[in-house]
């Protein structure tokens, strides 16, 4: 390699560093400003609460079915919450810095303004990290409290439902680059409910009757929607846990990569975008 | 030498959502900063100055026109990394103490550690805020946030500086400080680049000025040049006494008009070279002057006079 190609590198090298050093701060200032906002800390309580009253509607299910309740609604009530936080965070959070001319702030800093999306991501992975945390301990907790035997899948479960949360960010982020923040939560949690019925269509497809198999322009249409919509099922394992299949840490891995795909599609539409706004 | 600011036939239309009718904010504008100065841009309401700092700010994209900041386009971040700007009536992160919003600004600049505990200390000190720097945003008032807002525009040390309205907000000691300030700053070999509706303001920090109105370029040049022409007037207060009459002024010197303060108060305007004759008029006729310097001409008054001057030059011209 020449000098110059190896003072190239350093600089490529460095202006990744300093590009790093940027998106940090912006995460942690939007990490700071979830744990500060009194909605979110109330959300993460309710969400222990619901979890832990898990324990009271087991004792309401017949023996054997109690564990099999705690499983299943306790890991639906982590899902749930960690995806509605995801959908308003992602939704509010940009808007937010427009309406209230924060962005006149930090725009005219030396940063790209991809920087600033991929910090606004960056810091709510952050945030979802820690609530799924919390309601994954009481979740646990619960568990033990009601003997259910405990295993490491459960840990993997965990770590889907924060995949599945973090897909759903990167999809609310890419909305609120263009649209108003309700526009954008409704689209979201359009694609939210598509991407969890990725399966129910897949099935009907596959049937041998229905309208999906009758209308050629339907049947085209959820062809397309299953062949491109991320299918959301893929981060739930509630079902082997139950019936004690194993999750393999390949598939957790497989997941991820599936994640992480989405969310580079998504938030690179979005940084586009929001690279040619005009912030009046 | 590179130009702080160049801008050349600047054009921002604005086209709200859902309406027909296009505004054009700001209209050919082109003036130059040099390196050193003071620059004034003055302009009344509406007249186009937010619009032109936040195309200068990298924050929208002109419509027309070519916008150069110390040498590179404004959203390039080695030009960024060189500028500080004041936003008109900041608002800033109000969950965060004004020490942690300046760390988060001072890793933005790519500081160190220990470089931005020193810097965020002594700017805090500077603006005056050093006893609030435990108490959250959300509690400061609105000369407090102005004062934040000034330390952050500080925070890199800048080499140019874009402050929009930054006397706006605070009480008369604040202005005196941040006047200072401007002129220290000066001193220090800055450039600075800042807009106000307040002709009085600017014209006791700057070197040369540009005249904005509704969109368009007034005039560019020294202040002094402006206001030069016979221009400047001179006034007197005058009280008659109870039930008297006001000054009839109408045989006096051109361009002597009068105003009515009270019933029984006058406010007698007159060219600048005319003043000492009608001064004594209004003794003889019996008025008690209780008041008498130069006029304070308002920004108004200066861009009406540029407007007719225009169009008189015009006229010429034909
Ligand atoms: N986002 C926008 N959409 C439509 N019109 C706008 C927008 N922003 C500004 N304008 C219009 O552009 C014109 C110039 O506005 P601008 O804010 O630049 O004025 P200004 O000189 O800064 O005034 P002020 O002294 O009041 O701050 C005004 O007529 C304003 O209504
Ligand atoms: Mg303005």
């Amino acid at each position: 390699m020449t000098a110059s190609g190896v003072a190239g590198a350093a600089r490529g090298l460095f202006g990744l560093g300093a590009s790093w050093t940027r998106v940090h701060a912006l995460a942690l200032n939007t990490f700071i400003e979830a744990s500060r906002n009194r909605a979110f800390v109330g959300l993460g309580v309710a969400a222990v609460g619901l979890v832990v009253s898990s324990i009271a509607l087991s004792q309401l299910a017949i023996r054997d079915q109690a564990a099999r309740v705690l499983v299943d609604f306790g890991l639906f009530a982590i899902s749930l919450l960690s995806v509605v936080i995801a959908v308003v965070m992602g939704v509010i959070l940009i808007f937010k810095e427009v309406d209230r001319k924060t962005f006149y702030l930090v725009l005219p800093k030396p940063v790209r303004r991809s920087e600033v999306v991929a910090g606004k991501f960056a810091g709510l992975l952050a945030v979802l990290a820690v609530a799924v945390v919390v309601m994954g301990a009481a979740w646990i907790l619960s568990l033990v409290a009601r003997d259910v035997p405990v295993n490491p899948d459960m840990i993997k479960a965990l770590v889907l439902v924060w995949f599945e949360a973090a897909l759903i960010t990167s999809v609310a982020l890419f909305f609120s680059s263009f649209a108003t923040p309700v526009m954008s939560g409704v689209f979201t949690l359009g694609i939210f409910l598509v991407g969890r019925s990725v399966p129910l269509l897949d099935e009907l497809l596959r049937a041998k009757k229905g309208v999906l198999v009758r209308n050629p322009l339907v049947r085209f249409i959820a062809q397309a929607v299953t062949d491109t919509f991320p299918d959301l099922s893929v981060f739930h394992v509630g079902k082997e846990l139950i019936l004690g299949v194993p999750v393999g840490w390949d598939y957790v891995g497989g997941v991820a990569l599936y994640c992480a795909g989405y969310c580079v599609f998504f938030l690179a539409l979005g940084m586009l975008i929001f690279r040619r706004r005009d912030f009046v | 030498m590179t130009p702080a600011i160049a801008v050349e036939g600047l054009s921002k239309t604005f086209r709200p959502p859902f309406r027909l009718k296009k505004v054009r904010a700001v209209r050919s504008v082109s003036f130059t900063v040099t390196p050193g100065e003071v620059f004034g841009f003055l302009g009344p309401n509406g007249a186009g100055k937010t619009t032109t700092i936040k195309v200068l700010t990298g924050l929208i994209r002109p419509t027309a026109g070519r916008v150069a900041v110390l040498g590179g386009p404004p959203t390039s971040i080695e030009v960024k990394a060189r500028v500080g700007f004041l936003p008109e009536q900041p608002y800033f992160y109000d969950y965060l103490k004004p020490t942690e919003l300046l760390d988060i600004f001072g890793r933005l600049f790519g500081m160190d550690r220990s470089t931005r505990h020193r810097r965020i200390h002594e700017l805090l000190d500077l603006v005056g805020l050093a006893h609030a720097k435990d108490r959250t945003l959300r509690k400061f008032s609105k000369g407090m946030l102005q004062r934040v807002g000034l330390a952050q525009a500080l925070l890199n040390d800048p080499d140019l500086l874009i402050l929009d309205e930054p006397l706006s907000g605070l009480d008369p000691i604040g202005r005196k400080e941040v006047a200072d300030l401007i002129a220290s700053l000066k001193a220090g070999g800055k450039t600075i680049f800042f807009s106000s509706h307040i002709l009085a303001d600017i014209e006791r920090l700057c070197d040369r000025v540009v005249i904005l109105d509704r969109g368009e370029m007034k005039a560019e040049g020294r202040l002094d040049d402006l206001l030069a022409g016979g221009r400047w007037e001179k006034e007197a207060v005058v009280r008659a006494r109870p039930g008297g009459a006001p000054p009839r002024v109408e045989t006096w010197p051109e361009g002597t008009r009068v105003e009515e303060i009270d019933p029984a108060t006058w406010r007698v305007v007159t060219p600048g070279e005319a003043f000492g004759p009608v001064l004594q008029r209004l003794v003889e006729a019996g008025f008690e002057v209780v008041g008498a310097g130069d006029r304070r001409l308002s920004l108004e008054a200066l861009i009406m006079g540029l407007t007719r001057e225009a169009s008189g030059a015009r006229e010429v011209a034909r």
